[in-house]
């Protein structure tokens, strides 16, 4: 068990190793950060919502879009390099198996996707900690109702987008496992993300009586099931500036149901690449 | 199969389906082979033979159609076979980021090289491989002679007893295609067995104790260099002794003629010409 640990940390660390050199990277690290610094001089286009709302949502939903690129296209690019550049030939020629490869190549991937949501979430945190300050002040002068801030509540937020992109980058490496090209895996692993933020429409349309065809139910059963919905990881403004709105068991209900999906892309992924020929 | 050698194959063959209609295209066709232990094993053919298919299916990285395969008595494919076996494949390439220490205590970690010997592992087969001085440079630095010769770095730092070397020399300069000789050499000294792929004949027939040619996924011939490459029905005199009637009478008309016999021996062939006469004209033709 140690040497399969072992291993597979080794795959994981030098898979981070590379990630983290490319400028790809880089560039959608920056661009995020800046999305996220960028947000506080948009705070007065609030469209009615409270600033922090505003400065909040904007900044999530960039992380969101910009780690879910990042998610898709260094999942099957980290893959594919190994694959087209055959270092895969090595290594499995080695004690290694193609699940502890496979994990591997995983773990170090979502340790990138680590850094990159810590990182936003600091920076995230620091923007919306000092605004908060500004508009307490404000609000003790004015008589208004502080605006609230919870750091706890962005770091269970930051955890939830960590886990909503390792989903991601799961669901893009079982596509890897069975595609034989980088453009096709990024094609469908981008209509895979978007079917996953629309999947509350299939269980909306599931919940809700109508007289549709038992086809039809069936199919919108099956979509509700297989395809995890993204959208449940939309709480980050609730969990930072509401936090008592939302219950301990609803985050849970939401990171059990992420971890399920993550373990089951990731088992069906190395099903398919154990029978994939190198 | 047999446990006496180190890789044995029996009835292996192996089918890809190309194309839309799936039409079977046959690679290695009932290939039957055994390789002894301790010896350097050439595996010579033309392009698109088989050979590279062989070392896949040895190597359990693409599953075969039939057969079956052992690695020193373990069912290939398996963590014990790997463990006992090196691999260097066709131009290798390996993250261009690493130096070249750092690539080769990776290997060593997946091939299971205790931490507290991974440091004397890895210099070992770093000085084996001629590549102490060069291993503090990243790899993206490395010429196509230094990429060669940290790959069989990567192969040999766990100490295998089966080193599978796929084209070693492709690419590299006849200075650092010998110095690859010297290092197969060496590791002969040792007891390992190498299974050579290689299109350098010549380097073949120098380093190499048996050879096995393959056309078309088939096994056309297989046996010791010296034997394979002996042409029986002459003699070359090389060496003053014969048998001492023969020699006598040779000696007599020799001398008759100012000459001298020095040896008598079995003329060979080169293993080039072996190759060519065995697989010309069923490829290229």
């Amino acid at each position: 068990m140690n040497a399969r640990l072992n291993r597979t940390s080794w795959i994981a660390r030098i898979t981070f190793l590379e990630a983290i050199r490319q400028r790809f990277f880089a560039f959608l690290l920056v661009l995020s950060a800046a999305m996220v610094v960028s947000s506080v001089s948009l705070r007065f286009m609030d469209f009615g919502h409270s600033e922090l709302k505003f400065v909040a949502d904007f900044a999530f939903g960039g992380m969101f879009l910009f780690g879910s690129v990042l998610a898709l296209v260094m999942t099957a690019q980290l893959f594919f390099a190994e694959i087209e550049n055959r270092t895969a030939l090595t290594l499995l020629a080695k004690p290694l198996s193609r699940t502890e490869f496979l994990l591997g190549k995983f773990l170090g991937t979502w340790a990138v996707l680590g850094v990159f949501v810590f990182s936003l979430a600091f920076l995230q945190g620091v923007i919306l900690w000092s605004r908060t300050q500004e508009l307490i002040v404000l609000a003790a002068e004015t008589g208004r109702v502080a605006p609230d801030f919870s750091v706890s509540g962005l770091a269970s937020f930051a955890v939830l987008q960590w886990l909503r992109l390792g989903v991601v980058a799961a669901m893009v490496l079982m596509v890897s496992a069975v595609a034989r090209t980088f453009l096709f895996t990024v094609i469908v692993g981008a209509m895979a993300i978007v079917a996953g933020q629309l999947q509350w429409l299939a269980q909306e349309a599931l919940l809700k009586p109508s007289d549709a065809s038992m086809v039809t139910k069936t199919l919108l059963w099956i979509s509700s099931r297989v395809i995890p919905n993204l959208q449940q990881f939309n709480i980050g403004d609730t969990l930072v500036l509401d936090p008592t709105a939302i219950s301990g068991t609803a985050v849970w209900s939401v990171v059990l149901s992420g971890l399920f999906y993550l373990v089951a892309f990731l088992a069906l992924a190395s099903l398919a690449f154990r029978r994939r020929e190198i | 199969m047999s446990t006496s050698s180190a890789i044995s194959v029996q009835g292996l063959t192996k089918d890809f389906r190309v194309g839309l209609r799936g039409v079977k295209l046959r690679a290695v066709d009932n290939l039957s082979l055994e390789i002894p232990r301790g010896q350097v094993f050439g595996l010579l053919g033309p392009n698109g033979c088989g050979k590279s298919t062989t070392l896949k299916i040895v190597l359990g990285l693409i599953p075969a159609t039939s057969g079956a395969i052992s690695i020193l008595g373990f069912p290939s494919a398996t963590s014990e076979a790997r463990q006992r076996t090196g691999f260097l494949p066709e131009a290798p390439y390996f993250h261009k980021f690493l130096t070249g220490r750092e690539l080769v205590q990776y290997c060593a970690r997946l091939s299971g090289v205790p931490a507290e010997k991974v440091n004397e592992a890895v210099e070992a087969s770093l000085e084996l491989a001629a590549m102490t001085e060069a291993a503090s440079r990243p790899i993206g630095t490395y010429s196509k002679g230094m990429l060669q010769r940290i790959g069989l770095a990567q192969a040999i730092v766990h100490d295998p007893e089966l080193v599978i070397l796929d084209e070693p020399t492709a690419g590299v300069d006849p200075v650092g295609s010998a110095a690859i000789g010297r290092m197969i050499n060496a590791m002969r000294a040792k007891g390992k067995t190498i299974v050579l792929c290689s299109h350098l004949l010549g380097q073949v027939e120098q380093v190499c104790d048996r050879v096995a040619i393959m056309d078309r996924g088939r096994l056309v011939l297989e046996g010791r260099v010296d034997e394979v490459l002996a042409q029986r029905d002459r003699h070359v005199i090389t060496v003053a002794d014969l048998t001492p009637q023969a020699r006598q009478a040779a000696e007599a008309a020799l001398a008759a003629h100012g000459a001298t016999v020095t040896s008598i021996t079995h003329p060979r062939r080169s293993l080039e010409d072996l190759f060519r006469e065995l697989v010309t004209g069923s490829r290229d033709a």
